[in-house]
């Protein structure tokens, strides 16, 4: 290799470390915030390695706060969504992909057009409506807005995934005595399952991360997800809790890790693979 | 063990007449090739008889039960797909076993089929494979086990080797002519390739634009098609064609056209086509082993000469007229040859301009 090459992925790697670094300073440091003692919080200069390793605030957290209640609301709300959402959408971008009927395009212009519509906009409305139908402050309201905004993107997302899954494969399960539906389930969504798993994961960390809806449409804490939850405890006061706030933001964090380490695999698995010859 | 019944049945797409009033009969146990040109509705007319397409009119019977409203598992048919179809996530047992499974067939029993299936095929070593483990033969004959393993009474093959190479091909075809005598079943095998249809079927029907051209045996399609359309798709290279016009002068019949003048052997057109003293336009067709090149006959010029071994296709000026002969590798010939050209006299087929039917007897 010459001395060129070299310098030159010496940079490159420089490069890339420090970008990385970038982007992974802020969330060390509110690793390192949680378990510094509160009394080694505003040191200068600051300390990068505590002198001390502490719980205390992961502990006041559940002790002194409702936070396991929000998070257990997150979590709900968070899976049902999720499940709400794919069910939907994968039997619906199977219909718009496979069944023919009359106004099956516009129908599913129409779903991108609704996707189109800034989500803002609907919360006024929304709000009415669940107050109407007897939902306001329920987990169930925002199971259904989130659904509302998530379910397009879902749809489009996994008709481009399925349209992938050649049309003989369906052919042939049903010349093979499957019903339609026992086709779908035998054949389609093992194909499907990969881009199932990425929308899936998509709408996941968007129910776990929304903030404004949840913020209208639930007033009580019992219903209450983590994102106003942890909010609502923490800055109701003269002074923002730092520690506490970290504490809470890594918690926040792990399920989502934790699902995201269990479902990669999928993501990748199954593309690419010879369905047809060719 | 089923005959399968076509009666005056369409497909539409809007405004795409796929397949048009098109009655055929299958016999029991009888191998069928559809034939014909890419998007003829070839794929069309096998899906409509799977169930996977539904007519626009007309009727489909198997056996003697008319299937129109029968959805493909309760039609006693199995499908081979021109890309397979194998199920990627399923292993080459898992493929062959679908189909029963889906009938409920108990698992001893299931286990044995399958086995048979594989022996029969040579798939054994490969059961527990992926179908991306495999090559295109192999994939293919998975596809073959798996129609095979439930003893359906037709089986519809979709263009089955037109993607596998020349050698695989022509090995897999005796396969099959020899899977078909075992089973005995009716088979009906889309193609758009002539020689695998001459080579393995009992009957050819050949389509064209949804509308069937001529429906009989292999022997019968080549020395008497239907119409200029089938004489000019079936035969490699293709019939040679020369326009003109046949004269009836006291009887005597002669055809003229191209520079050439021929008398026509009698009993080759029926009495009474021309009358007397009266003109006819025709197209004179003739395949390129049917002419002669010698010192006697028309003038004509060698234009190319394509040796493939056991023959050599020869390209021919004949008075503005390009003519293909097939002629034996040791008549010496070389572009710009000026020789003599003679047709069989017996061999010549006569069309019709307007709609290019056939004219002989
Ligand atoms: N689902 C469909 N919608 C609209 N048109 C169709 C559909 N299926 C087939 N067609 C049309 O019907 C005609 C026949 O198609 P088909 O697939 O039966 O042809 P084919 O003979 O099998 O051709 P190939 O040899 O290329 O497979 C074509 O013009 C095609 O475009
Ligand atoms: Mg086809």
């Amino acid at each position: 290799m010459s001395l060129k090459k070299k310098s030159r992925r010496v940079l490159f790697n420089l490069f890339a470390w420090s970008v990385i670094g970038l982007i992974a300073f802020p969330l060390i440091w509110m690793l390192v915030t949680s378990i510094k003692p509160q009394s080694e919080l505003f040191l200068i200069p600051p300390t990068l390695l505590p002198s001390e390793i502490t719980f205390e605030h992961y502990w006041r957290l559940i002790d002194e706060t409702p936070f396991l209640t929000y998070m257990k609301n997150s979590i709900i709300l968070a899976l049902s969504t999720t499940a709400v959402v794919i069910v939907i959408a994968t039997l619906g971008a199977h219909s718009l992909l496979r069944f023919s009927y009359p106004g099956r395009e516009r129908l599913a212009q129409l779903v991108l057009f609704t996707y189109l519509l800034p989500s803002v906009v609907l919360i006024i409305p929304l709000y009415f409506l669940m107050i109407w139908i007897g939902l306001a402050n329920s987990l169930i309201s925002l199971v259904i807005a989130y659904t509302t905004f998530s379910l397009p993107y879902a749809l489009w997302l996994l008709r481009s995934f399925m349209a992938a899954i050649p049309d003989d494969l369906e052919s042939a399960a049903l010349v093979d005595g499957a019903t339609r539906m026992e086709a779908f389930i035998d054949v389609i969504l093992p194909q499907a399952l990969p881009g199932i798993i990425s929308t899936a994961l998509f709408t996941m960390i968007l129910a776990w991360n929304e903030y404004l809806y949840a913020l209208v449409l639930v007033n009580t804490d019992e219903s209450r997800p983590l994102t106003t939850g942890v909010m609502s405890i923490l800055i109701t006061s003269f002074n923002i809790e730092w520690s506490l706030l970290m504490a809470a933001s890594v918690m926040m964090s792990v399920p989502l890790i934790v699902a995201f380490v269990f479902l990669q695999k999928y993501l990748t698995r199954g593309f690419g693979a010879g369905a047809v010859k060719g | 063990m089923s005959e399968v019944h076509i009666n005056h049945v369409y497909k539409r797409f809007g405004d795409v007449t796929a397949v048009d009033d098109l009655s055929l009969l299958f016999k029991a146990g009888e191998f069928v090739s559809v034939l014909g040109p890419s998007g003829c509705g070839k794929t069309t007319l096998l899906r409509m008889l799977a169930g996977l397409e539904t007519p626009s009119a007309g009727e489909i019977s198997i056996g003697d039960k008319v299937v129109n409203d029968l959805p493909p598992g309760s039609r006693d048919i199995a499908m081979v797909f021109q890309t397979y179809a194998l199920y990627p996530h399923m292993t080459v047992r898992g493929n062959i076993e679908y189909p029963l499974k889906k009938r409920r067939t108990p698992k001893a029993e299931r286990a044995v089929k399958v086995k048979d299936a594989a022996e029969l095929l040579q798939l054994e070593e490969l059961l527990d494979r992926k179908p991306r483990q495999l090559s295109g033969g192999q994939q293919q004959r998975v596809a073959l086990g798996r129609a095979l393993v439930r003893d359906p009474a037709v089986f519809l093959l979709d263009e089955p080797l037109s993607n596998l190479d020349a050698k695989l091909r022509a090995h897999m075809r005796a396969e099959l002519i020899q899977l078909h005598e075992r089973i005995g079943k009716t088979m009906v095998y889309v193609t758009h390739d002539q020689l695998e249809a001459m080579t393995m079927s009992h009957r050819i029907a050949v389509l064209r634009f949804g509308v069937l051209q001529q429906f009989a045996s292999p022997d019968e399609v080549y020395r008497k098609p239907a119409n200029e359309f089938v004489a000019g798709f079936i035969g490699t290279p293709s019939m040679n064609f020369i326009a003109g016009e046949i004269d009836n002068s006291d009887g005597k019949l002669t055809f003229c056209g191209g520079g050439v003048a021929l008398s026509v052997q009698a009993g080759l057109l029926p009495d009474g086509l021309i009358a007397d003293g009266d003109k006819f336009l025709v197209k004179m067709g003739f395949r390129p082993e049917d002419i002669f090149i010698g010192d006697q006959g028309d003038d004509a010029l060698v234009s190319v000469v394509e040796p493939t071994g056991h023959e050599v296709i020869v390209l021919i000026d004949l008075n503005g007229n390009e003519v293909v002969a097939r002629v034996n590798p040791d008549v010496r010939l070389k572009a710009g040859d000026k020789v003599k050209l003679r047709f069989r006299p017996d061999k010549l087929h006569f069309f019709g301009t307007k709609e290019g039917i056939r004219l002989n007897v």
